[in-house]
């Protein structure tokens, strides 16, 4: 089994899991999902300029209703830490996240120096009581229905982070 | 310049059931000119994303406006915002800009006297932007105007980016808020419901 995700495979879960909205940031990681969705008419793809942005927009969308999801980088998480508290466990909002674990496939191969972006990235989540588990190949997409019902049932942010390039 | 208690109840005068989402010190005085079940109180939700938040409750609630009283300190802490809100932002959204020139609620220091938001508007592609290319820069700065304006904006397709020029010299009530979740979960509940 090779080690990334299918983006095809993913839109199918968002599709299955009735997402309305994508909050998404292009990296390169991600790239190929960002290219799916921007071709898919019944998820609507919002790109923001930073991450906070993505947050407060999300918490908007779902207390109009909809059923966002954000596709964050590691990166953007951490400068959207005010956001995630202000819109996301403050007031208990079930924000869905879908996590782009940076540096995780270089620190897996002991290539140096380690990106700080995969150090912080597990601590960080752990720091702020958010629950995740790993997407790394297609086989796992199944957390995709952990996350998303335990976002649902604890009223609270969860999330899954993927730690390779999403592949065709 | 407006007086802001002069602008609120002007505005709650003409609301009828529109979302109204505040922030800042618009959310000490609104509640003073204004009880209604789709108020929401931004204030400790993310710095500068009062109008992101209101994007997002725009695109669900197509049918109904969502207002938004935005700061101009709050602004400029996500001016990234307006890029997207010019590219994003539904029809149905009326976003007043009260422009103080400084950041009010914290004592009122000035940030640069220089900035200004109109050209910060029109240089994001707010002018013609939006979701359906029918956005609209306005600013108003007095009382009649706003008066006479304010049936138009309400009803008129957007979105909308209105700066109002305000000073404030009535004394401001104690910050007194509610829980977090109580306060959202009241607003998507009062939203839903009445879809």
């Amino acid at each position: 089994m090779s080690l990334g995700v299918s983006a095809e495979k993913t839109l199918q879960k968002l599709k299955d899991l009735q997402f309305t909205h994508v909050l998404m940031i292009p990296d390169s990681e991600s790239r190929l999902l960002f290219e799916v969705l921007e071709k898919e008419t019944s998820i609507e793809l919002i790109t923001p300029c930073r991450e906070g942005e993505s947050i407060a927009i999300a918490a908007g969308l779902w207390t109009g209703g909809s059923n966002p999801l954000i596709v964050i980088q590691n990166t953007g998480l951490m400068e959207a830490g005010d956001s995630l508290r202000g819109c996301g466990m403050g007031p208990r909002v079930p924000l869905r996240m879908m996590i782009g674990w940076r540096g995780y496939g270089g620190a897996m191969s002991n290539k140096l120096p380690i990106d700080s972006a995969y150090t912080y990235t597990e601590p960080l989540l752990n720091g702020w009581g958010i629950p995740f588990w790993h997407l790394m190949k297609d086989d796992d997409l199944e957390v995709m229905d952990k996350m998303n019902k335990t976002a649902e049932e604890t009223s609270m942010p969860a999330a899954v982070i993927t730690g390779y390039t999403f592949k065709e | 310049m407006i007086e802001r208690m002069d602008m609120l109840k002007a505005i709650a005068e003409k609301r009828t059931d529109e979302v109204v989402v505040m922030t800042m010190t618009t959310t000490l005085q609104w509640p003073l000119v204004s009880k209604h079940d789709l108020d929401f109180d931004f204030l400790a939700f993310g710095m500068g994303h009062a109008a992101d938040f209101a994007m997002g409750v725009a695109l669900s609630q197509p049918k109904r406006k969502t207002i938004v009283f935005k700061g101009d300190g709050g602004l400029l802490m996500s001016l990234g915002s307006m890029i997207t809100l010019s590219k994003y932002a539904p029809e149905n959204m009326l976003i007043f800009l009260l422009e103080n020139m400084c950041y009010e609620m914290v004592g009122g220091q000035e940030f640069s006297q220089s900035v200004n938001f109109e050209k910060i508007a029109s240089g994001s592609g707010f002018e013609g932007g939006g979701r359906t290319g029918k956005g609209k820069i306005e600013k108003i700065d007095n009382l009649l105007e706003l008066e006479n304006s304010l049936p138009r904006l309400l009803t008129e397709p957007g979105p909308h980016f209105v700066i109002v020029p305000v000073q404030n010299n009535e004394e401001l009530p104690p910050v007194n808020h509610s829980d977090h979740a109580e306060r959202i979960v009241k607003l998507r509940t009062n939203l839903l419901k009445s879809d």
